[in-house]
């Protein structure tokens, strides 16, 4: 078993992944309660959002200008999605929505392999300049990027968690998660709301990705379905809780990682998010069971 | 923040569930396609060097061949993350260069290219559809992750020698497979030698965890355990979703005199690398080593110059971008007028498509007659002592129950953003049991001049 020492590093990388998680966990959470759609194309808009940036970047354009192409990308291509898919499934199964997205994530993934090939051994890298600046605590080196990453989960969380509180358009979500008809006949623009939604959703899919890219790699594959991570997040909060999301994502990442050193398991811990949702959905079903039966007897 | 239900959690769970099986899946979609030899094109894939004349891959400069076809066929692995295909592709351009000068005897080779997904069903028929459709009676350029495993006893039965670029050990290990390249396993073995020459006190060694792993592993096992050095197995699952774990497992696992050596995909191999510099690891070890698919520019441009003289990478091939040779001229110019197919570039997959062309071509132009399976693979089996001019060694067939012709190699390290050779031709260790065995039945090939 390691000491103590050894896991220490791992906690810094598993917070800054953990912080990711929970900032698309969140954007993900958002989108479904209101539009009911589980946006499983989250990881692929980032993605190529990234591999844009890339381009940008390469083309000797300003790295800040690559950034903003890929957060913008995102955003237009999920608006764009919400837009003609979204309204036109509202009435649907969520099974239908979700596999509808995933349809979106396989075309984009098709896109990335045709534009971005590596079948010549390609290897392409997204380096922020908060790489090359950090501190360090104990042995422990810490980036700035891993800090953002584990900022941007925090002030993600909490910048949503108030918006749909205090804002009108946040209130408006809110009476949507529960009947979209209802909110609809009270007078409440249901088209321009879930508008925002699909928008928010597909901006913290871009910076998600470009975090992402930064923190695990540039790659097509890699990041399209890192998204399994940030829903298994979300659906330990049962897609509704804003703080839960962020505690499950941290969780994820923080086990994730910690299990890298111990040898036994570190082959397995890929299925840390599949064993964390499914363990959170027994003991939630029990739970929920347990209670009715009560409320019954 | 607490916002009511929108859906029933059950119903929930059970989309979770469902979209997680079909995403598992989703990268595993079977296709096949078909391609023969290109056209020529006027330009291609940015070659530095065009020095030297196509003219020169044929018998009749400038007459094109119109003879009957000689059909020829490959495999090649094709799905999102790994494509092989610019191994036959290269292999295409070069024989497009010879129907444009002459042929063989007149007769243009024709190319079928197969590609699969990793499917052992798709594989097989891939097999068949040459052999019963094309008729192809040779085979040159597969580049498969499973096709050697699938296919051979296929081959052996219908007396086809293959000559590829290996990848399962099947490639190296059976009667009708000859490679080009090293494969991973003696590739790794490069790797390891080198960095036990260094002196280092551990070896970390890290690998994909794909089907294959332990055969891999056994190299550079017994050549760390012939030079007395702890060495600790890793493998990773592939694509690695946290990088810097595995950066700071692989280094606290080395120790400050200790070596981290890879066997990945370059893209794979470069977030493992990027972020033991993000994390200012790269010098908490004595040196980090690689198998031959970090042997790329694109590698050592990402990298940077901190990786200079730190990282060294096994290179099974002749390092084209300082090499002034006749043979890497035609390679280049070859690559740059009938190369626009090959994505890559100059490279080591190009190279392996350009070397199996040459030996396919130098066996056709021996063959007495007609062009049949029969005879065609013959020839193949007769290759003896070819110069590529791409390899360390002269490259051989033969009658043998195995094949690994190619084993001595150059190790490389980057150098602002090339990759310049640390280490000339060397031979792979016979400690590796493998290479003692191929060695006892074929014996040591001469250095090529």
């Amino acid at each position: 078993m390691p000491s103590w020492l050894d896991f220490q590093p791992f906690i810094v990388s598993g917070l800054a992944l953990g912080g990711v998680y929970a900032l698309s966990g969140v954007g993900l959470v958002v989108l479904y309660r209101a539009t009911g759609v589980v946006y499983l194309a989250f990881g692929a808009v980032g993605a190529m959002g990234a591999l844009i940036a890339w381009s940008v970047i390469n083309a000797h354009a300003p790295d800040w200008l690559g950034w903003l192409v890929c957060v913008l990308f995102a955003g237009a291509v999920t608006l764009g999605y919400g837009m003609v898919f979204g309204s036109a499934l509202a009435g649907r199964e969520p099974l239908v929505k979700a596999v509808a997205t995933l349809g979106l994530t396989l075309i984009l993934f098709g896109v990335m392999d045709l534009l971005w090939t590596s079948s010549g051994g390609e290897s392409r890298s997204i380096t922020l300049p908060t790489d090359n600046g950090g501190f360090t605590i104990g042995q422990v080196q810490v980036t700035w990027t891993q800090v953002i990453g584990l900022a941007a989960g925090v002030v993600i969380t909490v910048v949503t968690a108030a918006f749909l509180r205090y804002t009108k358009l946040g209130t408006a979500m809110r009476a949507m998660a529960n009947d979209r008809e209802i909110t609809a006949t009270l007078g409440v623009p249901v088209r321009r709301v879930e508008a925002a939604a699909w928008l928010g959703c597909g901006l913290l899919g871009g910076i998600a990705g470009l975090l992402l890219a930064d923190l695990v790699a540039l790659d097509a594959t890699t990041l399209t379905f890192l998204v399994i991570s940030s829903l298994a997040a979300a659906l330990i909060a049962r897609l509704r809780s804003i703080p839960l999301t962020f505690v499950a994502a941290i969780a994820i990442g923080l086990i994730h990682d910690l299990l890298t050193p111990i040898a036994a398991l570190s082959n397995y811990r890929d299925m840390t998010p599949f064993v964390l949702a499914t363990i959170a959905l027994l003991v939630l079903s029990r739970r929920r069971l347990l209670a009715r039966s009560r409320e019954e007897g | 923040m607490r916002i009511r239900e929108h859906a029933p959690g059950a119903r929930a769970a059970a989309v979770f569930v469902a979209v997680a099986a079909v995403l598992a899946v989703a990268g595993c979609s079977s296709s096949s396609s078909s391609t023969s030899t290109p056209a020529s094109s006027p330009a291609a894939a940015s070659p530095s060097s065009t020095a030297v004349s196509t003219s020169q891959c044929g018998t009749k400069p400038g007459v094109a061949a119109t003879g009957t076809p000689i059909p020829l066929g490959a495999i090649a692995t094709n799905q999102p993350g790994t494509s092989f295909t610019d191994i036959p592709n290269m292999a295409a351009a070069y024989f497009a260069c010879v129907n444009a000068n002459g042929g063989i005897n007149g007769h243009p080779i024709k190319l079928y290219i197969e590609t699969e997904q990793t499917n052992p069903a798709q594989i097989a028929a891939d097999a068949k559809q040459l052999v019963q459709t094309d008729h192809v009676v040779g085979i040159v350029g597969n580049t498969s992750i499973l096709e050697c495993t699938i296919d051979h006893a296929y081959w052996e039965k219908l007396g086809y020698f293959i000559v590829d670029s290996g990848i399962a050990p099947e490639c190296y290990s059976t009667s009708n497979s000859a490679a080009v390249n090293m494969g991973p396993r003696y590739s790794s073995d490069g790797a390891v030698q080198y960095a036990l020459s260094q002196h280092v006190s551990k070896i970390v060694f890290d690998q994909s965890n794909v089907p294959g792993t332990g055969y891999i592993a056994a190299g550079p096992a017994a050549l760390a355990a012939a030079a007395h050095t702890p060495i600790v197995q890793l493998t990773e699952n592939v694509p690695i979703s946290d990088a810097n774990s595995v950066a700071i497992k692989e280094v606290d696992d080395a120790g400050p005199n200790g070596a981290v050596v890879l066997n990945f995909t370059p893209p794979e191999a470069l977030v493992i690398l990027q972020a033991a510099q993000k994390l200012g690891l790269e010098n908490r070890v004595k040196l980090w080593g690689c198998s031959t698919p970090c042997n790329t520019d694109f590698l050592a441009q990402a990298l940077g110059p901190k990786w200079n003289n730190k990282l060294f990478v096994n290179a099974e091939l002749t390092p084209p971008d300082v090499t002034n040779t006749p043979a890497m001229g035609l390679y280049k110019a070859i690559l740059a007028q009938y190369g626009k197919s090959v994505s890559g570039g100059i490279g080591s997959f190009s190279q392996m498509g350009f070397a199996e062309a040459e030996i396919l071509v130098h066996a056709l132009e021996s063959v007495k007659g007609a062009y049949t399976v029969a005879s065609v693979n013959a020839a193949i089996k007769a290759v003896s002592g070819f110069n590529t001019g791409q390899l360390c060694q002269l490259w051989s067939y033969g009658s043998y129950p195995m094949h690994i012709p190619n084993n001595e190699d150059y190790t490389v390290t980057p150098d602002n953003g090339k990759m310049v050779i640390a280490q000339g031709c060397t031979q792979i260790s016979s400690v590796d049991p493998q290479i003692a065995a191929y060695r006892k039945v074929a014996g040591t090939a001469p250095s090529a001049p």
